[in-house]
């Protein structure tokens, strides 16, 4: 797999026009509005990203999309992360548009991508349940079939955006086995259509992005609204994990990025002891240590990115590195972000809380960096099985290469 | 470059570990191989061997002018080499320092003359290179160098001291900056030298350090005397033919350096070793891989170093679009060498009281490279610039803060 490092022209042309757009469109003030909003969605906003051909990205053009790639997507994200945009725009693109192109039938894309792409629709997935954890043990609301369709019971919990999304996809358990990866069906739901769902806003840290409790109460759905096979989601909801989290990665990283730049800027003007602080060499040095750190997030996202785009048979492992590398660092830098802004870091009119509660959110999201650092090291253990092991007492000079 | 289709790289890869099963050392790999001791004549004429092998394979010298003895390959070649150099392992490069930054100041500052005759034999191993920059009171504060250089006819006459000169017992040749105006203001004041080791008034005391072995020395020059046709640069230029040395060194020798395409044992391969030292070694009735705390350092370094590699890549990207300006090279510099003391401290926790077992020690695992190791990193992030020296650098240079006051 050839990897692009570095964007192209047309590649920087995109990532100059999201941030010229979301300064205009998106600036502070108005995230903080949407803040004060029950819903924090803006639908002119988001009619306006329609427009700039955002919604419909990564789709081909027959259902109204762009046909761009995954590492496109994933400069529009870093920008994003970079202004905290508020909204439904992962919800509705990483959790449901992507899922139903690749796995949809030829009806549903054809309903549900184009209304997207156009801003009609927004959409979100209801997966996570009581406790939180993102693993196919954790979905047990059920989905039982009687007389000809399913009946959906149960609550969910952490649900972005369902207030306002036409389009909700549930995991549901159809079936319970030994082995819980198998019986989890999808259900792609109409919220128009249906009666019996009960969406509540949860008071949560980050206001940027509104999470619900849905209650399903006897909710009907037939069949055909079964996105891929019965009891077969599981393997869907692990490819949406994958992209998601590679699309989280670059936020994090727009949003760390865009934290150092405030900091350092506040490094140059704040003044104390007669100079400005950034020329102590304690707040260098740790100023310093979120560069390398950044560097290497950046290295791993645009790595990862790339994988998926490629549809390369990394992309696991590589995601895995990226969001455990990414999560870490974006956790560091939002944290220090705080601390070298001294008192006024710690208000909420300051913008750094907002970043500091996006970028810890983003790193819970589909396992947080210790877990996907334990995929790597399975991921490890497999590699060395395969290589047979039995082959270090061979390579012990390489420990000392440097120097 | 465009790809060489996959047939012509899989030959290549097939002629490499081929080559290489003819010539490394004799029972290379095999448990009862027994390194060179470190720092001695032997290890050094052992690098040099090998840098002559390669160099006659044409494993050496990638993107290095043909006239100068580099050799012209493909980006996917040079990767299969490296894989395949990776894979085996080879002898240390005793005399990396020639390659490493000798030929990058060369290329940069160098006249043609000085080109022609140096790199070559730089990439045939004929000649090893120290390089005699720190002096007792001139490390960090490099420009604060007190050697003196005064002209003589078509000579210049050097006097002063050095410190910590790795490699300088056995080297052929050295770079050194000397002032050679001593009225010149700090960063004007100096010029940069190559200087033959065997020159009369040239003397090197050696200094042993806390692996027990003596790497570096004390250099001396007592009325050495230089030819004026080996000053590199400009009279005067001698701080930033020596920036554009440390650059190199920092970098690693970054133009050497290829990447693979894809993931595989080789390149998780940097901890593929330390899986195995895990799952090999049990505490108190489990093995250490089994323990989730070491689980996860060994995946985190595996996570770091595909990070390392994408980030050169980047590196590289942005050199070819002349986006960098070389202060770069401390991101990498300060992590790949922090990393490589917090694997050694790892590595010492997996092994616990064996790691105290040295060379020379029959109990001692691979004949104590692990426990040379643990205690040779702490001058990584001594060497070449500190990393708070680096850091420095990151924050007044790369992000515009204010100069620091302490
Ligand atoms: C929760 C909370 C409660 C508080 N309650 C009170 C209260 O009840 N009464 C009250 O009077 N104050 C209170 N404060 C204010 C607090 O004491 C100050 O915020 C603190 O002393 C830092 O000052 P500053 O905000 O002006 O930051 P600055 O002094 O501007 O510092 C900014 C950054 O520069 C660093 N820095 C500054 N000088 C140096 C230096 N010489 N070397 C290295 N680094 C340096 C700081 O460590 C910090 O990281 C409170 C603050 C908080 C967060
Ligand atoms: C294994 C090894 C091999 C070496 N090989 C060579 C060689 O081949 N050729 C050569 O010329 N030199 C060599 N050196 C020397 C090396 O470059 C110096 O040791 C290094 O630059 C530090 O200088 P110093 O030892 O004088 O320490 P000092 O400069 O005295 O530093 C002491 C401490 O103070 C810190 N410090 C100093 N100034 C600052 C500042 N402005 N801000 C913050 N902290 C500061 C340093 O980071 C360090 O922690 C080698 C050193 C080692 C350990």
């Amino acid at each position: 797999m050839a990897i692009e490092y570095g964007l192209n022209e047309e590649q920087e042309m995109l990532k100059t026009m999201a941030r010229d757009f979301l300064a205009n469109e998106c600036p502070m003030t108005h995230v903080r509005e949407l803040m004060e909003d029950e819903t924090g969605f803006d639908p002119e906003l988001w009619k306006k990203m329609a427009e700039v051909g955002w919604l419909g990205l990564v789709f081909p053009e027959e259902y109204g999309g762009s046909g761009m790639n995954f590492r496109d997507l994933s400069i529009l994200l870093e920008e994003m992360g970079r202004a905290v945009l508020p909204g439904p725009f992962v919800s509705t693109l990483l959790l449901v548009g992507m899922p139903v192109l690749a796995y949809g039938t030829e009806e549903q894309k054809n309903e549900i991508l184009p209304k997207i792409a156009s801003g009609e629709a927004v959409c979100t997935l209801a997966a996570l349940e009581e406790d939180g954890d993102w693993w196919a043990d954790s979905i047990n609301i059920r989905a039982d079939y009687r007389g000809g369709h399913y009946v959906i019971n149960g609550t969910k919990l952490f649900v972005p955006d369902a207030k306002v999304a036409d389009y909700m996809l549930i995991a549901a358990r159809t079936k319970r086995t030994e082995n819980p990866e198998e019986g989890i069906t999808l259900f792609l739901l109409d919220t128009k259509e249906v009666y019996g769902t009960m969406s509540t806003l949860l008071k949560t840290m980050d206001e940027t992005r509104k999470q619900y409790e849905v209650v399903f109460l006897n909710v009907p759905i037939s069949a055909e609204n079964i996105l891929g096979e019965v009891h077969q989601g599981w393997p869907i909801m692990k490819q949406i994990a994958l992209h998601t989290t590679a699309a989280l990665c670059a936020e994090m990283v727009g949003a760390g990025e865009k934290v150092l730049e405030m900091t350092v800027d506040y490094l140059k003007e704040r003044i104390a002891f007669g100079v400005p602080i950034g020329s102590f060499q304690a707040l260098q040095h740790r100023a310093s240590d979120l560069v390398i750190g950044l560097e290497y997030s950046r290295s791993l996202m645009e790595w990862a990115a790339e994988t998926i785009k490629e549809n390369d048979l990394d992309a696991a492992t590589a995601v895995a590195m990226a969001k455990s590398f990414c999560g870490d660092t974006c956790k560091k830098v939002v944290a220090e972000g705080i601390q070298m802004h001294g008192g006024i870091g710690f208000t909420w009119d300051h913008d750094m809380h907002l970043y500091f509660k996006r970028v810890w959110t983003d790193d819970n999201a589909f396992g947080d960096s210790n877990y996907q650092r334990e995929v790597v090291a399975k991921t490890l253990d497999e590699i060395h099985q395969l290589a047979g092991g039995g082959r270090w007492a061979k390579t012990a000079g390489r420990l000392t290469q440097m120097g | 470059m465009a790809d060489e289709g996959p047939e012509k790289l899989e030959a290549l890869r097939q002629e490499v570990r081929a080559w290489l099963k003819e010539n490394l050392p004799e029972g290379w790999g095999s448990p009862g191989y027994v390194a060179p001791e470190r720092g001695s004549k032997e290890a050094h004429d052992l690098g040099k061997a090998w840098q002559k092998k390669l160099c006659e394979a044409g494993y050496t010298g990638f993107g290095i002018p043909t006239e100068y003895g580099g050799i012209e390959r493909s980006r996917a070649e040079i990767a299969v080499i490296r894989e395949e150099m990776l894979r085996t392992g080879t002898p240390p490069p005793a005399a990396s320092l020639g390659p490493m930054i000798v030929i990058p100041t060369l290329l940069r500052y160098g006249n043609d003359e000085q080109k022609k005759r140096f790199i070559p034999k730089i990439l045939s191993g004929e000649e090893s290179w120290c390089e005699c920059f720190s002096e007792p009171d001139a490390g960090s504060d490099l420009a604060n160098i007190q050697k003196t250089g005064v002209r003589d006819g078509d000579e210049w006459v050097v006097n002063g001291q050095s410190v910590w000169t790795s490699g300088s017992k056995f080297a052929d040749w050295g770079v050194v900056p000397v002032k050679t105006d001593p009225n010149a203001p700090r960063h004007r004041n100096l010029s940069y030298f190559v200087f033959d080791c065997t020159s009369p008034g040239f003397e090197v005391r050696p200094l042993k350090q806390m692996t027990g072995d003596a790497e570096f020395s004390e250099t001396f020059f007592d009325n050495m005397r230089i030819p004026h046709e080996n000053m590199v640069g400009e009279e005067g230029q001698g701080w930033y033919v020596a920036m554009a040395t440390l650059e190199a060194e920092r970098g690693g020798g970054i133009q050497f350096v290829a990447p693979s395409r894809r993931i595989e044992p080789t390149t998780l391969g940097g901890v593929d070793i330390y899986v195995e030292l895990a799952k090999n070694t049990k505490r108190r009735g489990m093995t250490v891989w089994d323990d989730p705390l070491f689980r996860q350092r060994i995946a985190q370094f595996a996570i770091e170093n595909e990070a390392m590699r994408h980030s050169r890549e980047r590196m590289r990207v942005k050199a070819m679009k002349r986006q960098l300006t070389g202060n770069e090279q401390s991101i990498g510099s300060i992590f790949s060498r922090e990393k490589n003391q917090r694997q050694a401290n790892m590595v010492a926790e997996i092994m616990g009281a064996n790691i105290q077992f040295m060379r020379g020690d029959p109990r001692a695992l691979d004949d104590g490279s692990w426990t040379y190791t643990f205690l040779r990193t702490r001058g990584n992030t001594i060497e070449t610039g500190t990393t708070e020296i680096l850091r420095g650098i990151i924050a007044e240079r790369m992000l515009g803060l204010p100069r620091s006051r302490g």
